[in-house]
């Protein structure tokens, strides 16, 4: 084989064994709790990549992104106990108020400067949180329900878990792709240098504020996604579950952990925190100590304190060092019978 | 790269041993999972749910001849299925829907409990009970009280606790005694705060109320408020007969506080159990509450009684006093273990039709219920409250109304400091 | 227009010192080394429970609460610093939340552990009683904390543009290169000025206690209000705060009052956003 397959061959390697191992888990990780362990795992890196499109590339670091989760979430409910329909109907209306309540709340907010940007983006969450829980309509206080037997299909009310990871894993591969299309596009361009430096993108013509709009709004759009594919899944949506401050936290600290504005960072920083959080619970929860926090904190501290750039970005220069101590060796094989036939 | 490799292998290790799975049950035991909240805000709660189950489980297991009716007391073990002992499996529902599912889930199929128990916050409870309603898994509310829960035409929920509507009567009649007494009772203020048990409840007192000619004041607030000024000024302005504090602890310590601040005393001040049962309320201001009524399915009795025994058990394990809330947890408990016991099984097509055949006479039971039968939509018909007040020491509550089960007679007006 | 508006404001007032108080050590920190401290509100929960245990064991009110719970989060706040806040301080904004975050788990969850979940309280009328004046009806231990506020804010204020010490962490947090060039030392200032920030939020905590219930989440409630207090007010400026936690306190409890509780906070948020809108940088901030 020639040295350019090889090459090709090694880079492959760790895209294809991912793939394997997220396609095979809920085959060999086979009980009930186990695939639904998975499922999560795969609906918040989908939460949390949709995230990452606004505030890992665009640097927007938007503390308040739980408001366009609700909107998926509530639109789905909406959907099943005002018209009874099957809550996947009002997906479709979740991305539209999410990418709409994105426009307005963006042109403003979007022109703050970093912390106060995050600041504005709590109380808009916040206040609409506040709003839904005063409106009898989206269910106030008590909440909306979805099916509690599921009609059709498309109810999407699974008892087992399976259904929903192979589900979840579309839907995260799509946002992934979209997320890669979209940084090898014009727009991932703009992002990065206003990224670097937004007054020197400006200066140098690019249109960032209605970049980083469009980033807002695809972002928000997705994360809608989430948050009605959350709702379809648990058959409930309350002001906390679907609005609460700490799901905008949980995302965020997902995409920073594993690595914010890198492709697979979401997906890792979901893959860590959420088993851990499920497994610490199911471990010490009952004990009713509050270890379970502990640990928890603790853990994430660590991570922070010693890698604040992400696991991902660990693996990665692992990985890069490897390439280069490799590649030490490559000019001694090119010289010798490499390219004989 | 050396913190790399640790965290590595220590994630690999900790995923591995937990997914392991646990072991599987043995025939001798019978194994319950019950969620509660054991942290976050309503942790007071499930901690105290936690006790009381505990309680529960010793006079289960153990031989207590002196508790004589109360059923599954009298032997060592449940005698319908040979001497089997009874476990619980607590678990955390850290006050979210999808935790408390995901437990849920990890209880009914790794921990294969046979039964389910919880899981306060009624959004979880919800939650929760829909997925052991999937798997069939029987699944036993004590203390949850929205009503939409036994509206979902479920086969597997059961709830012993008396809801709202059931306390819109005790409520009324409570105060036209009080009316017959010479206070007056037309206009009734609902202080609640803006949770689903705040606004439910309130909303279905209002509908109640209005209906039978109460002049209604609704005063909602924002829970875990900072400060509640606000709103004893507007009691104090608009003079209400009665104030009606449907609140969680956080809350219910804030309007003690604050009501004595602003020298507030309403003529009458009835709360509906939550925060103003809790202990944490009555060791911070129960001297500020004097004369507070209270509904409650919990007195104790004279000494000797079952429960007052039962009250010291739990006091010597939790180092407070039995609440109203924590007796429907152990009560609720014990119904669930009941039905179970005479099913003679740990089949749950069994021993949900042990449940629906559950016919409990007041005797039987820890709390003051009228008895425990559930109707079709899984409800326990008999569930009721008596009133109860705070006495002049702050700490202790006394059954006041009915007369029949009254020990003292009620105290007029609101004594407050 | 009836008397009870101005007991209404007045309390507005004394809540809106309070909230001033407990943010002034969070813009302290916000606005000298730009960090996000997700923990911020678990600070001032750790000085009610040094109050509450001074309490118990010596049965001194805040005479010993206060120095006890200052000096233990000022330590607290140090040993934080070098072990967690230097390191995260260089890495994004996003670092900076995601270790806060878990810092204010581990900080709950500890006192939890060791507290239980219980609701405590100090005793009642530990501080005085209520004034009676004018009509008016003042808690004194919010009367205590409301003018310990106002010397608060003070004091920060002078410390940072009167002495030397607060130019040298001026200097600091405007160009920590250029300071080190003039012979400060960026690391023991910014240390400084953390353990003064978490001093301060000790300080608040320990005063709360005397009025307010304790329990290990109430860092939740009291840390948001501590971010719109210090983003309405500027980051990083202490007065700004001080005017900030009033303007919020009085409009949360007219609007508490007028319109109902249930949208005093939609209010305060609704009006927080409108005033972003016209000056991006609060009201006291700088002009980035």
């Amino acid at each position: 084989m020639s040295m350019s397959g090889k090459l090709m061959m090694r880079r492959l390697i760790w895209p294809a064994t991912l793939l394997a191992i997220v396609l095979a888990y809920p085959l060999v990780f086979a009980t009930p709790f186990q695939q639904r362990l998975g499922a999560l795992v795969l609906l918040y890196a989908i939460a949390a990549s949709s995230w990452n499109i606004v505030g890992g590339y665009a640097g927007q670091v938007s503390v308040g992104h739980v408001v366009y989760f609700g909107c998926g979430a509530y639109a789905a409910m909406g959907a099943y106990a005002h018209f009874g329909a099957s809550p996947l109907l009002g997906l479709p209306a979740g991305i539209v108020l999410a990418v709409g309540i994105a426009a307005i709340v963006g042109v403003p907010t979007l022109r703050l400067s970093g912390h106060y940007f995050s600041m504005a983006t709590i109380a808009v969450a916040e206040l609409i949180r506040l709003v839904v829980t005063n409106t009898d309509y989206l269910g106030a206080a008590v909440g909306l329900s979805g099916p509690t037997v599921p009609r059709t299909i498309f109810d999407l009310s699974f008892i087992s878990a399976l259904p929903y990871y192979y589900l979840f894993l579309i839907v995260l591969a799509i946002t992934l792709l979209i997320t890669w299309w979209m940084t090898n596009s014009r727009m991932g361009y703009y992002l990065r240098a206003i990224k670097d430096s937004e007054r020197a993108a400006r200066s140098l013509g690019a249109p960032a504020s209605r970049v980083k709009l469009y980033a807002f709004m695809l972002s928000a759009g997705l994360t809608s996604v989430a948050g009605a594919l959350y709702a379809m899944m648990f058959g409930f949506v309350d002001p906390d579950s679907g609005l609460g401050l700490l799901i905008s936290v949980k995302i965020l600290i997902m995409a920073a952990l594993g690595g914010a504005g890198l492709l697979f960072g979401p997906l890792v920083g979901a893959a860590i925190l959420v088993p851990l959080e499920e497994i610490s619970n199911s471990l010490l929860g009952g004990k009713g100590a509050g270890l379970t926090f502990v640990v928890y904190g603790a853990i994430i501290v660590l991570i922070a304190r010693f890698q604040p750039g992400g696991i991902l970005t660990l693996i990665k220069r692992q990985a890069e060092r490897r390439a280069r101590s490799s590649a030490k060796e490559r000019p001694a094989l090119a010289t010798g019978a490499g390219h004989a036939p | 790269m050396k913190f790399g490799h640790l965290l590595r292998l220590a994630c690999a290790a900790t995923v591995a041993a937990a997914l392991a799975g646990t072991a599987q049950a043995d025939d001798k035991v019978v194994k319950i999972g019950a969620i509660f909240p054991m942290t976050g805000n309503a942790a007071s709660a499930g901690i105290h749910a936690k006790y009381a189950i505990e309680v529960a489980l010793d006079i289960i297991n153990n031989a207590h001849p002196e508790l004589a009716d109360l059923p599954l007391a009298k032997n060592a073990g449940l005698a319908g299925l040979g001497g089997a002992k009874v476990e619980v499996v607590f678990a955390d529902n850290q006050g979210s829907p999808a935790t408390g599912q995901n437990q849920a889930l990890r209880l009914i199929t790794e921990e294969k409990v046979v039964a389910l128990v919880g899981a306060y916050q009624s959004g979880i409870t919800l939650t929760a009970s829909a997925i052991a309603e999937k798997y069939g898994i029987p699944f036993l509310t004590p203390e949850s009280v929205a009503a939409n829960l036994t509206e979902r035409g479920f086969k597997w929920f059961f709830r012993t606790t008396p809801i709202a509507t059931d306390f819109v009567g005790v409520y009324y009649d409570f105060l036209m005694g009080m009316k017959a007494q010479g206070a007056k009772v037309d206009t009734v203020a609902l202080v609640h705060d803006n949770t689903e048990y705040g606004t439910s409840v309130a909303g279905t007192l209002a509908a109640g109320f209005k209906e039978k000619g109460l002049t209604i004041l609704d005063i909602g607030y924002v829970s875990n408020a900072t400060d509640v000024q606000s709103q004893v000024l507007q009691l104090k302005e608009k003079k209400p007969d009665v104030v009606l504090m449907i609140s969680y602890t956080s809350d219910a310590i804030l309007f003690a506080k604050t009501m004595q601040a602003q020298d507030y005393k309403p003529p009458l001040l009835l709360a509906d159990d939550a925060g103003y049962s809790d202990p944490s309320f009555l060791k911070a201001v129960g001297k500020l509450s004097q004369g507070a009524f209270n509904r409650s399915a919990w007195s104790v009795g004279p000494p000797g009684s079952p429960s007052a025994i039962i009250a010291d058990m739990y006091k010597k394990k939790s180092g407070d006093e039995m609440d109203d809330t924590a007796g429907r947890d152990m009560q609720g408990f014990f119904v669930l273990v009941d039905a179970i016991d005479r099913a003679g099984s740990t089949e749950p097509a069994k021993i949900q039709a042990a449940l629906k055949a559950t016919d409990l006479k007041p005797s039987q039971l820890m709390m003051g219920y009228k008895g425990v039968k559930f109707d079709e939509k899984g409800q326990n018909i008999l569930a009721s409250a008596v009133i109860i007040q705070l006495q002049d020491d702050g700490a202790t509550y006394l059954t006041v109304w009915p007369k029949t089960n009254a020990v003292k007679p009620p105290a007029l007006p609101y004594k407050g400091w | 227009m009836s008397f009870v508006i101005v007991q209404v404001i007045v309390g507005g007032l004394l809540l809106g010192a309070v909230y001033a108080l407990f943010s002034s050590g969070l813009t302290l920190v916000w606005g000298m080394m730009n960090i996000v401290n997700f923990a911020h509100g678990d600070f001032v929960m750790l000085g009610m429970y040094a109050a509450f245990v001074v309490f118990t064991l010596f049965g001194v009110g805040p005479l010993g609460g206060v120095p006890f719970a200052t000096l233990l989060l000022a330590a607290i706040g140090v040993v934080v610093y070098f072990a967690l806040i230097r390191d995260i301080m260089k890495g994004p904004m996003l670092a900076q939340i995601l270790g806060t975050f878990g810092l204010a788990l581990l900080l709950r969850y500890s006192v939890f552990w060791w507290f239980g979940a219980d609701f405590l309280s100090l005793p009642q009328n530990i501080v005085g009683g209520t004034l009676a004046f004018w009509g008016l009806r003042i808690e004194a231990a919010r009367l205590l904390a409301g003018i310990v506020a106002l010397l608060v804010t003070l004091g920060l204020h002078l410390l940072l543009t009167r002495t030397a010490l607060g130019s040298r962490m001026l200097a600091v947090a405007e160009d920590p290169t250029a300071a080190q060039l003039m012979g400060i030392r960026p690391d023991s200032m910014q240390a400084i000025a953390w353990a003064i920030a978490a001093g301060a939020t000790g300080l608040a905590g320990a005063l709360i206690a005397t009025f307010f219930y304790i329990v290990p989440t109430v860092g939740e409630t009291l840390g948001i209000v501590a971010f719109v207090t210090v983003s309405l007010g500027g980051f990083g400026s202490v007065p700004g705060a001080l005017v900030a936690g009033l303007l919020i306190g009085v409009i949360e409890q007219l609007s508490g009052y007028l319109i109902g509780a249930v949208y005093k906070d939609i209010v305060v948020y609704g009006l927080f956003l409108s005033f972003l809108w016209f000056r991006p940088q609060g009201l006291m901030g700088k002009n980035s």
